[in-house]
């Protein structure tokens, strides 16, 4: 009975563990390697004049000029789970700073009734003066969800729409309330990105557009953002980088075959951590230390600051000796900015800025 | 020091000791043989890791850092033996000695087999001041608010098993019944500290502290561990005597001159004190305290003197593997060493139960 006990409280402690790595974010593996980066960048060329110049609409019929307005109503295959609008969502709760940014960058703001869960300062692109109703700095529970009467949640990650988060898919989908969620996050084999692509962040931007009926919102938004990837100068120095997310202890990283691996790849830094099948990952100091990166990406968080990180590292007498701190060959990009969403270009131009101020010997 | 006729066993029976000098001897050998076992897993403990450097390179840098020659490892190599692998092996084999150290005790001490730091809340108690300190940013307070905590908890299980007064009988069951209670306060505190301030992906960090993890260990975790074992351990290993008189019940010790209350409190707290210094570096590993000690008894036997050093030992070599295993066995990532002490310990503990019972 003791021992039942103390089993009992392993579990609970254990599940409680479970449930943050799942809500931590990608964790499964998946089967590819890293993505090329010559392929990442041909295909954002390509796609930029079809984008510019047309769209489609969901029949799958070209139009010039204008593009197709939505018909409703419109199933999508969402994670695995099947959605249906019957009209485009007035009252959305976004969850995580990519749902509550993407809405922004489309112009959606006013159908923005509740945000919650952001991970720091939205982009002044979007947001000069912002006053966004904040129900919580953590994801909301069912109930209050429900309370919202929202009839649409948008959410960063898969956990956030969970029995233990803003409520099961299918309990809210049974209250009226559609979900959706930023495809780049999916879980499942069949649906995970591996390894994530342009076009996956921009075939995102096009389904908001559908689902919400702005598709000119949707496709000028993409075209934009393909020319401001083609302009960014790669750079050509064969430098290697650690993209340095949280963690002291042991460093939690940017893997292989997330969003920190496309970031990289269009800035022209490769990643020590690109053979490392999953979006992020732990990885131990000692690998670090082995692959002595010329740079460390250093994600800016209000739990994780530059200044701690940089604190962290020139502290201990191990992360010391790596070259990158030697010579303070930091980048720093916003930790909002480094998940899979709007704001991957700006994170791309940002570090490819900072990267050609840094000199090497 | 009190001659003794007979020594108690496992039910709390007597039986003749007249098989102990023979035993005695057994377990002299059996400590010589563990010793030699330890030294060379850290030596081999060393030499492994994600990072390929030769085994000779290894011990020219560990040399070259003692003063005897000079090292021919680029700096980042250098490092990674240096400061990454050599510390990480030391403090695994204190913390795994500290804790095996801390399980005899407390199973002598509350005459319960159950009984360990993981169990009695001491663990928890100690993460709970861990992580506080480290959401509220005073990393530097740490290995003080782990004591802190693991005294705190250690004191209210011990109140809350109506231990306090001086001449008090414990109750063994009351003690862990208490201990549960206790631990499943902290635990859940922990866990309130946890979901209330974590945003993004801060909750890895704190994940460490839960599972229990030596990845990240300095020379001061080194230092913290270390003299923690040196100044409460190793007079710890040699109160073998008045832990023998706890096996006989409280009354029984009191005849044999043992200050019963002052010896509980002043055993107990060591043990708070060693574990918080091992919760501190290492955060709540578990199964470590519980299962060497009944490990080594099976062996050696229920006397002491021979239980508290060999568990010590043992304890440390089990968690020296257990870590290399844990950075090692996913390379270029790494497992909380906790996670491999409990998939080690849940199998080996559940045998212990399946022989216990034939015996019985």
């Amino acid at each position: 009975m003791l021992v039942m006990a103390r089993s009992s409280l392993v579990a609970v402690v254990c599940s409680l563990v479970g449930a943050l790595i799942i809500g931590g974010c990608s964790t499964v593996p998946a089967t590819t390697s890293a993505g090329d980066s010559s392929v990442d960048q041909s295909s954002a060329v390509a796609g930029a004049t079809a984008a510019s110049v047309t769209a489609t609409s969901d029949s799958g019929a070209v139009t010039t000029g204008l593009p197709a307005a939505t018909a409703y109503p419109l199933t999508i295959d969402n994670c695995g789970t099947k959605v249906t609008f019957t009209a485009p969502p007035k009252r959305v709760l976004a969850i995580k700073s990519t749902s509550i940014e993407m809405l922004l960058a489309l112009g959606l703001k006013d159908r923005i009734i509740g945000v919650a869960f952001p991970d720091g300062p939205y982009s002044p692109k979007w947001a000069p003066s912002l006053e966004l109703p904040l129900i919580s700095d953590k994801v909301p529970g069912e109930e209050a969800t429900l309370a919202m009467n929202p009839d649409l949640v948008y959410a960063g990650w898969e956990s956030n729409v969970s029995a233990d988060g803003a409520g099961d898919r299918a309990s809210l989908a049974a209250a009226g309330v559609a979900t959706f969620v930023s495809p780049a996050a999916c879980q499942e084999a069949k649906y995970q990105p591996h390894p994530l692509t342009w076009d996956d962040i921009f075939s995102e931007i096009t389904q908001m557009g559908e689902i919400f009926d702005v598709p000119a919102a949707a496709a000028t938004l993409v075209a934009a953002q393909r020319a401001q990837l083609i302009a960014v100068k790669r750079d050509s120095r064969r430098l290697t980088a650690l993209w340095y997310s949280s963690g002291s202890k042991t460093p939690y990283v940017g893997a292989g075959i997330g969003s920190p691996q496309l970031v990289l790849n269009a800035v022209g830094l490769t990643n020590i951590a690109a053979d490392v099948p999953m979006t992020w990952s732990s990885l131990s100091w000692e690998a670090v230390i082995a692959a002595d990166p010329d740079v460390i990406v250093l994600v800016d968080s209000s739990w994780g600051s530059t200044k701690k990180k940089i604190a962290q590292l020139e502290g201990n007498p191990a992360t010391a000796t790596l070259t990158a701190v030697r010579n303070h060959r930091y980048l720093v990009v916003p930790f909002p900015a480094g998940e899979a969403g709007v704001r991957s270009v700006e994170a791309v131009q940002t570090l490819a800025a900072q990267l050609g101020k840094l000199t090497m010997p | 020091m009190t001659t003794r006729l007979t020594e108690p066993d496992a039910r709390g029976s007597v039986r003749p000791a007249a098989a102990r000098p023979a035993r005695s001897y057994r377990s002299m050998g059996i400590g010589g043989a563990l010793v030699a076992v330890l030294a060379a897993s850290l030596v081999l403990a060393v030499t492994i890791g994600p990072a390929q450097i030769g085994v000779g390179a290894v011990w020219q840098s560990i040399a070259a850092h003692l003063g005897l020659g000079t090292s021919t490892l680029p700096l980042t190599e250098d490092a990674i033996v240096w400061n990454l692998r050599l510390p990480r092996a030391l403090v695994a084999a204190f913390v795994g000695a500290a804790l095996a150290l801390c399980g005899v005790v407390m199973q002598a001490v509350t005459r319960n087999p159950l009984a360990d730091p993981y169990l009695l809340g001491l663990s928890s108690g100690a993460s709970v001041g861990a992580v506080s300190v480290i959401v509220l940013g005073w990393a530097v307070a740490l290995p003080l608010a782990a004591f802190g905590g693991s005294l705190a908890a250690l004191a209210l299980t011990v109140v809350l098993a109506g231990a306090f007064g001086a001449a008090y009988t414990l109750s063994p069951s009351r003690i862990i019944l208490a201990g549960i209670a206790v631990s499943a306060a902290f635990s859940a505190l922990t866990s309130v500290v946890i979901f209330w301030s974590t945003t993004g992906d801060s909750f890895r960090e704190i994940l460490g502290w839960l599972l229990g993890s030596i990845a990240g260990a300095t020379w001061a975790s080194v230092a913290i561990v270390g003299v923690a074992f040196l100044v409460v351990g190793v007079p710890l290993m040699l109160g073998a005597n008045v832990l023998d008189a706890f096996a006989f019940g409280d009354d029984d010790a009191r005849a044999l001159g043992v200050n019963v209350a002052r010896a509980r409190w002043t055993l107990l707290a060591a043990t708070a004190l060693l574990t918080g210094a091992a919760v501190a570096v290492s955060g709540a590993i578990g199964f470590v305290g519980l299962i060497v000690p009944h490990a080594v008894r099976m062996v050696t036997g229920h006397h002491n003197r021979a239980l508290l050093p060999l568990s010590a030992l043992v304890g440390a070599i089990l968690l020296t593997w257990a870590d290399t295993l844990a950075r090692t066995a996913f390379d270029p990532r790494e497992l909380p060493v906790g996670i491999v002490t409990a998939l080690i310990g849940a199998p080996v503990f559940a045998v212990l139960l399946v022989r216990a019972k034939r015996l019985t």
